[in-house]
Formats: structure tokens, sequence, C-alpha cells
């Protein structure tokens, strides 16, 4: 997939960017010395520097703004996260931490909304399959037996749950918060580098990042229509509602966080205050015969539907690991009775897996029939003898990552990485290959990037946007943008120095996709399970008996 | 709504109404020590007073030690910055609660407290430019709460802590001031007690005669009229457990709030003016004591349960 000539690769492809009417650069000085750095795509100029048809109002913008604008909107913007709180944790585990504002970027990325559109079909049905998949794994098994993917690769899964086989969720829904991580590579193509569908976590992000910036650098927004993303909180709400099993009018809905000391604590308050909903902790939560309560001031009051942001591992001590005290013991036996609604589903994290991931476009064809919108990326499993020689030679050219793991935690970058690192990552993959996956280096796109001194310096860059699944998938607008800001880096994750961007998504008066993409099942809706039930009928029947 | 969060917000209150009624005891010991000691007999209130008030036998406080061990110190747990930070960590925890802007105003304050507070605090007069912001800063931070929360549950509960918590801070004070067994105090510095509550010109307004040691100490015991005495806060805490208990008739924390209510105002009218009052401080003070433990079984009993930090 890779060229070795990446030059002409380029060269091959950047034609089919429209170039339309572009100010004379000799117009542009605050930009003479930004130049795109080849091979990557630069998202918001030609290779040559010249603005690409939908920034060049935005860089004639930032050239009036000038590098002491954009470093006084910077003070603004530091001081304005601290007095609100929005920061980011730093410092490891035992050493004091301190706070520091959450890096957001002053330089948007702009996404034209064709380019939205197609993404966001490609996330939809790849988010589906997901779904279809993880029903599947605890239920038939009609992939494994058709032989596409490996059992004994789902049963490995370190977030593999055993515990909740058979359990099928009010109208089927396993996945209600879905963030995929996309890249762009140098030939303009999106792929899909990872899968989250466990608590994928920055939403929070993406709607303070527009408001900052709206507040910060309202010049810029000036020659653009950028459709909005603050109703997601809406969407969530909705969703969760929608598979909550009440039958009161109104469901009690929950959001659940392990605490203050998580590092995304502040998304779950926030989410929580954007929805009007309780924040609730484990130890405000209590089951009583399978149903599930939270303490108030007057007495227990039940909970229909939870939006839990802590693993699987640590939900209830009686199914799970039986050293959690962040969990609820009895919680799973609730699920399992239907009476409450967990978001997302237990188990779900099969589904996320980095091994998993290679399958994904096989279960788009083999669920839903159709040819997947969105590629992978290139990726070796590690368990045949051969592919593991194969890249155990090329380590130095490959990118390799932990199954299990999330967070940029553990992943080594080949072409990055000496001499001693890659002998160590022999070594431990040759330990335990099925643990590790390796993946072709992507040319991640980039995007100006204020640095030092105001001035803008490409920087790479990834997506994840955020999709919320009820009734249907909705999909907020963009995404959180993040953006590497070591020169030449390619690690984004905000833990090992990556920062954000407000990501804009262009009106352009097309609103085929608004009411979201219709979800046309090739099955029939999912029921809830009716083992439950059956077994009632079957009590009910034993007792008449008596 | 949710146990844990009532109690958060509880404890909410007490830590800001501490930090404030330090602040200006503080302030107020700043000043009077700056005129020297009064040699008259009867009411005493130093820098040894005021650690009293928190618990601290200090066998000889060097009133600047003191003072500042009280403004800016975070390892002493009755400091203003300490209250400040527990506060702030509590708000950080029922951020979705309170408003945004009262949360903005909590942590700019705790930020403007850290580190040695802000330049030119350094100096000898720091606690008492700390004091001035801190009193400022709550003032503020009471003001948006009153302005920007809606008036229900959980404003319930922030009130209820900053009200018991100042009835106790003035009658740990009025305690420490006038110790019992002293029949007959002179008139001393009663004065700096009213400057302590912020009550100076209140006091002129309600009551005809000078600051002498025993109307101060019935004007911050049972003039109901100003918001801050004893008998006013027991009166607000009574409203406000009302409003927020399911059932007020049948609540313990209610009917004691309503007994000792009662009772001060009993008390006020009973007693002879001239009347040693140290014994009704010491009840009162037991009686918020049991009522502050009722709320929490009342109230908070899953939160207590589950072994939350205070």
């Amino acid at each position: 997939m890779v060229n070795g000539d990446t030059r002409r690769e380029y060269l091959r492809v950047s034609p089919q960017v429209p170039i339309t009417a572009v100010p004379d650069s000799a117009s542009l000085p605050a930009n003479d010395e930004y130049r795109p750095q080849a091979p990557f795509l630069d998202e918001l100029f030609e290779l040559d520097g010249t603005p690409r048809a939908t920034a060049a109002a935005l860089v004639e913008q930032l050239r009036r703004l000038g590098p002491a604008g954009l470093v006084e909107a910077g003070r603004r913007r530091d001081a304005i996260f601290m007095q609100q709180g929005i920061t980011f944790e730093t410092g490891n585990v035992g050493e004091a931490s301190h706070e520091r504002p959450f890096p957001l970027d002053l330089v948007p990325r702009v996404l034209s909304g064709q380019e939205w559109r197609d993404i966001k079909r490609g996330l939809a049905q790849r988010i589906r399959a997901l779904n279809h998949f993880v029903d599947d794994v605890y239920h038939a098994r009609e992939i494994v037996r058709e032989g596409l993917v490996p059992w004994r690769l789902v049963v490995s899964c370190s977030h593999f749950a055993r515990a909740v086989h058979g359990i099928r969720p009010p109208g089927g829904v396993y996945t209600h918060v879905a963030g995929c991580d996309l890249v762009r590579h140098s030939d303009g193509t999106w792929k899909v580098i990872e899968d989250n569908v466990r608590i994928p976590s920055g939403i929070s992000y993406v709607l303070e990042n527009r408001a900052a910036m709206a507040r910060l650098v309202p010049e810029l927004f000036a020659s653009y229509r950028v459709r909005p993303v603050d109703h997601y909180p809406q969407l969530l709400l909705r969703a969760l509602r929608s598979v909550a099993p009440s039958a009161e009018s109104e469901a009690t809905v929950v959001v659940w966080t392990p605490g203050p000391a998580n590092p995304a604590y502040f998304e779950h308050a926030f989410l929580a205050r954007q929805m009007g909903v309780e924040l609730v902790e484990a130890s405000d939560l209590v089951v009583r015969d399978d149903v599930l309560y939270m303490r108030t001031t007057r007495g227990l009051e039940r909970a229909h539907a939870v939006y839990r942001r802590l693993d699987d591992d640590f939900v209830d001590p009686l199914e799970f690991r039986s050293d959690s005290l962040l969990g609820v013991p009895g919680l799973v036996r609730a699920y399992r009775a239907g009476s409450v609604a967990i978001a997302n589903a237990f188990g779900t994290g099969v589904a996320d897996d980095k091994a998993i991931y290679c399958f994904v476009p096989d279960m788009i064809r083999f669920y839903l029939g159709e040819e997947p919108i969105l590629e992978n990326v290139k990726t070796y499993l590690l368990s045949e003898p051969e592919v593991l020689e194969h890249v155990l030679e090329r380590l130095d050219q490959l990118v390799v990552k932990p199954t299990g793991e999330s967070g940029g935690r553990g992943v080594m970058i080949g072409p990055h990485a000496d001499e001693a690192e890659i002998a160590r990552m022999r070594a431990v993959i040759s330990a335990h290959p099925e643990r590790w996956i390796a993946q072709d280096v992507v040319r991640l796109s980039t995007v100006p990037t204020v640095g030092e001194g105001g001035v803008l310096a490409p920087r790479h860059v990834d997506l994840r946007p955020f999709a919320v699944f009820g009734e249907r998938i909705d999909i907020v607008p963009g995404g959180l943008t993040r953006v590497a800001l070591e020169d030449g880096s390619l690690i984004v994750n905000s833990s090992r120095g990556g920062g954000s961007k407000d990501t804009w998504v262009l009106e352009d008066g097309d609103t085929a996709d608004r009411a979201g993409p219709p979800i046309a099942d090739t099955q029939p809706p999912a029921l809830p399970d009716l083992r439950y039930g059956a077994w009632t009928g079957q009590q009910q029947q034993q007792q008449q008996d008596q | 709504m949710l146990a844990r969060i009532a109690h958060e917000l509880y404890w909410l209150g007490r830590n800001l109404a501490r930090a404030e009624f330090t602040a200006r005891a503080v302030e107020a010991v700043f000043q009077a020590e700056l005129q020297g000691t009064s040699d008259k007999p009867g009411v005493s209130f130093g820098s040894g007073g005021l650690l009293a008030m928190f618990g601290d036998v200090d066998e000889s406080p060097r009133s600047r030690q003191a003072l500042g061990q009280l403004t800016l110190d975070a390892e002493r747990p009755g400091s203003m910055l300490a209250s400040i930070e527990r506060a702030r960590e509590g708000a950080r925890t029922v951020r979705d609660v309170i408003s945004a802007e009262m949360w903005e105003a909590i942590n700019t304050t705790t930020l403007g407290l850290r580190g040695g507070g802000q330049p030119g605090w350094t100096a000898p007069a720091g606690p008492y430019l700390a004091s001035q912001y801190v009193k400022e800063r709550t003032a503020l931070i009471w003001g948006v709460a009153n302005r920007s929360m809606l008036r229900d549950e959980a404003k319930c509960f922030l009130d209820a802590g900053g009200l018991i918590e100042i009835s106790d801070m003035v009658l740990r004070m009025l305690r420490v001031a006038m110790p019992p067994g002293d029949a007959s105090p002179g008139d001393g510095q009663a004065l700096i007690l009213l400057q302590a509550v912020g009550g100076f010109h209140a006091y002129l307004r309600a009551v005809t005669a000078p600051p002498n040691a025993h109307p101060v100490a019935r004007f911050l015991l049972f003039e109901r009229a100003y918001p801050d005495s004893v008998a006013a806060c027991v009166d607000s805490l009574n409203e406000v457990f009302t409003m927020a208990d399911a059932g007020p008739r049948n609540s313990k924390p209610v009917l004691r709030v309503s007994r000792l209510a009662a009772d001060l105002d009993f008390q006020r009218r009973a007693l002879p003016d001239g009347a040693e009052l140290s014994e009704i401080c010491e009840q009162t003070q037991q009686e918020l004591a049991r009522i502050d433990q009722d709320v929490a079984e009342r109230y908070f009993a899953g939160a207590a349960a589950a072994g939350l930090r205070r």
C-alpha cells in the first residue's frame, strides 16, 4: 500500500484536489515561511505553499492576526482555561501532579461538507458492523462459524467478558458511544487507525474548544459557516433514554464516574451537567433485588440507564475483578435481568481490540453485505509464524502496538526508535507475539499549528469523531482533532504531549445527512433477550402445578 | 438529590464559612494588636485566643507567627488556605450541581492563595492582606451562589453548611473570649469581637448601649435581626431543613433545630441583662454538634456508610 517513491505518489494524486482562486502568494508575508513538509499532505496548504480553496479566507484572517495576535490570543486562552479549571493533570503516579491548561491550538482544521459526509457514512457503517460483532460474539458466533474470525483470537482478547454471554440489551445496541480514530494518508484518503467502543473520551474538549475559539479568535469565523457541535449532550441523552427500560414517562439517566481522581473527570462532570443528570460514583449506587438504585437524601431512587465511564474490569466485584473498590456489587445481575441499561454495554471491548481491528472490513462485508467505505491501515497479526518473521525483520519500518492497551501506551514507532529499543521490542514480541500487532507507518496529514513566537509550522494530526447510537446513529460534525505539538512527532495523545484543534465542518446547504444515516438493517430489530422471560414463565407454570 | 452530593455541598458551605470567619477574625486581631494590648480586664481576644478557637493551645504564641499559621499555611487544617483548598476540592466534585460562575469564583480564589499568595503578602501586613482578599472573595462566592443557584435542595444543603459553621464559629469565639467563672467581665475588647464577625455597624444600629462585653455577647447570641448571630443562623437553619426535608414534621434534625430556635428565643427574653452566658454558649454548641450528627444520619447516611471523608 505504501509506495516507496512517495514524491511521485504525491504528485500523482495532488491534481485531484481542486485548486480555485488563490490569492496572490506575494500578499501573504506572514505565511511566507510556512512550507508544508513533503511527503505529508497539508490540509490548509498546497505543497507549493498556496492555501487550498476552502482555507483561503482562513489563511487571510490568520495573516491579518499575525504572530503577535496569535501569541496574545494564546495568553488569553491559558488564562481562561485556568480560571475555568479546564486543565489537564500531568506527572506520573506518585509524583506531585500539576495542572496545566488543556493545549488548544488556535488554527482550526477545516473539512468540507462533502468530505465530512463521506467520513460520516463510513463511520456509521463501521459502527453498525462493530455492534453486530459484539452481539454475535456473545450469542450465535456466526462469524466464527463462517471461519472469518478465529475464536481463539476472540477469547484471548483482554476485554472479552464471559459474564455477559447471552445478554442482549434493549434495542440490541451495545456500542452507544463510539469514537473511531481516523487519519488522513498522504494520498488524501481517510483511514481508520483504531476503534474505541469502550469509553472513548474527548467530546468535552470538542465543545469547549469551539466555545473558546469563538471567544478568542472570532475573526477566524468571519467568512465561514461552521456546523455547530453543541447538541452532542442532547443526542447522548436521547440515545440513553431510548434504551432505558422504564415504564415511567421519563427514565432516570446517570453518568457514572470513577471519581475526581480520574484524568477525564472534567468530561464526566461536563456531560452530566450538560445533560442535566446526576453524576454518580460507586458509593451512590446500590443493587437491591436485581434493580439498580441510587442513594439520595430522600432514600433510594431507581436509575434506569447508566452512562458508565469506567472499564468492565471494575464495574462489579462479583463478576469481574473482585478487588475493585469502584464497582457496584450485583450490577451485572441487574443488567442481565434487564432492569437497567448500561452504555456502553459490558463486553464491548472485544470489538475494539487491536487484533480484532484487522477483521472489521470483513465484518462489514459479512454483517451488512456492503463494501467498507473507510479503509484500515495495513496491519500484521503476529500470531502467524511467517508474518511474525517478516515483521521482526522490518521492525524499524513499522509501528508496533500492544493489542489490549489504549491511550498510546506501549506503542513503538520503528523509524523513530533507536537500535536498543528495537532490539528490546524484538525480544518482547517474540515472547508473546499474540499480544502485539504491527502496522505500516501512516504518513499523517499536517495542519499549520502555532509554535514558538506565534509562527505557524506543520504538525501531524488525527481525528476522533464521536458517534451516538440509540434509535439511530448520530455523529457530531467534526470531532476531536488531536495534534502532535513536537516537530516531526506522530504521537498525538494528550497524555504524551499532544494538543487539540477545533475541527470545522463547513455548511454547504446539503441537509441530506441531518436526520442521521438511515439504519437499514438486513436483520429485523433485535428483541430483548427472551431467556429471562421464558424462565419466569416456567417458574409460574411450576407454581401453578403446586 | 444524591446523598453524597448533599454531603459535599454541606461541607462546601462549612469550609467557605470557616475560611470567611477565620479571615474576619485574623483581620480584627491584627488591627487590635497593632494598637497595643489593652490592659483592661475582661474580654481578651488576641492571637492566642484565635488559635484556641481552632483547638490549638500554644504556650507562647507569637502574634505574627500565629496569624501567619491561620492564613497561608497549607499544613495547618485550620488555615484559610486549607479551608479554601478543601472547598475547591468539594466544589470540583459537585461541579455539575453548582453554577459554573460559582465554581470559577472558588477556583480563582484558590489559585490566588496558593504558593504564598500574591506579591506583597510576605510583608508584615501579609496576614491582613490575605484576610482582606479571602473576605472579599468569599463575599463574592456567596453573592454569586445566591444569584446564580437554583433555590432547590442543593442550595439548602450549601446554606445549611454555611449557617451551622457560622454559628459554631461565633460560639467558639464567645467561649474563648469570655471564659466561665468571670462573674463580672469588664468592658475590655468587646469591640474586637464585633469586628471579628463584621457586626460593629449592625450593633450600633440595633443596640443603644456602648460595645461592652455583655450587650455584645447578647447581641451575637440572640439578635435575630442580625444575620450572623447564633439565633438568626439557627432560624435560617430551620427554614432550609424544612424546605429540603421530604417529611419535616417527622425529621429529627428539623425538630431539633426548631427546638433550639425556640430555646434561644426563650432565653433571650427570660435572662436578666447581666446574666452569665457561657453556659448557654456551651449548651448551644453541643446542641449544634448533635444537629450535625442528625443531619449526617438522616440525609447523608449512604455517603457516611461508604466511608467518605469529611
